[in-house]
């Protein structure tokens, strides 16, 4: 059992740890979803019937996990993301306000302010729209595993998708980041 | 020799100024994210191509949601070092025997 759960950990403890990150904000978080992500993999490990992959059981005990822990601290209860809120109401916010234009995404995130402001804009999200964007769009998961992860059809995470995204675009749009301001930072 | 008069240069329609809230916009607000992902039947993809082409707003928006995407999947994520990792593997046999 001991060899066994050594190996998974070894396997996917980045893997985890990543989307903790990604899903919680801030190292420390991260960590305790992630010990107890492993924790109840390890207990659970004799149910694992191996009908999913390794990575997307793991997927699913951590993002169950985060909502425990979330409900726990007893946040502002979730809002549902409509469509119509997400239309522009002015010119100025059909275009992203942020320096990106000419540069590779990678060369764009450079730019500690913008990277900032994405990751503030995926944080402001509502739990279950941000866990669809970061395993689909940051995980790489395909629509069908999200769903396996989430216990939803693939309709229902393409749903989630698109509102997260919008809400996301919005929320880069609005924040009027001056032109010329992406002086490279690699910090 | 007949001199042939130049091609008469492709009209493109008038960009007028429209609502957002209007049918057609929202209609295609909807399908945005599938198009993007190339998830989109063909016939629905080349309604959306000429929907694109007759308004420069959708344009833009759809650019604008294709950059925020491709910032999503290019956003770095920070890595455990590897003391971290066996920190946190010791404090989950830990609680694992406790519990």
């Amino acid at each position: 059992m001991r060899d066994r759960f050594d190996t998974l950990y070894k396997d996917h403890v980045d893997l985890m740890y990543r989307y903790a990150n990604r899903l919680c904000g801030e190292a420390e978080a991260a960590k305790d979803l992630v010990q107890e992500t492993f924790l109840n993999a390890y207990r659970g490990f004799n149910r694992f019937r191996g009908d999913a992959q390794v990575s997307t059981w793991l997927y699913a005990i951590a993002s169950r996990a985060c909502l425990r822990m979330r409900r726990k601290r007893k946040g502002a209860p979730e809002r549902e993301l409509s469509l119509e809120e997400f239309i522009p109401s002015s010119e100025g916010e059909f275009h992203l306000q942020i320096p990106v234009e000419g540069l590779s995404p990678e060369e764009a995130l450079q730019n500690k302010e913008l990277r900032q402001a994405l990751n503030a804009a995926i944080d402001k999200l509502p739990k279950k729209y941000k866990m669809v964007l970061v395993l689909r769009d940051m995980e790489d998961l395909s629509a069908k595993e999200v769903g396996t992860v989430m216990g939803l059809s693939e309709r229902a995470v393409k749903s989630r998708l698109h509102r997260a995204r919008l809400f996301v675009r919005r929320e880069l749009s609005a924040r009027g980041h001056a032109e010329g301001n992406h002086e490279p930072d690699h910090g | 020799m007949v001199k042939r008069a130049a091609p008469k240069p492709r009209r493109r329609p008038a960009a007028t100024p429209h609502q957002h809230e209007a049918g057609r916009c929202l209609g295609i607000l909807r399908e945005l994210s599938d198009f993007i992902d190339d998830e989109l039947p063909n016939d629905i993809c080349l309604q959306i191509r000429r929907h694109l082409g007759d308004c420069p707003h959708c344009e833009e928006f759809v650019a604008s949601l294709r950059q925020t995407v491709s910032l999503c999947r290019g956003n770095p994520a920070p890595a455990l070092s590897a003391n971290e990792r066996a920190l946190m593997r010791e404090k989950i046999l830990n609680a694992a025997r406790s519990r």
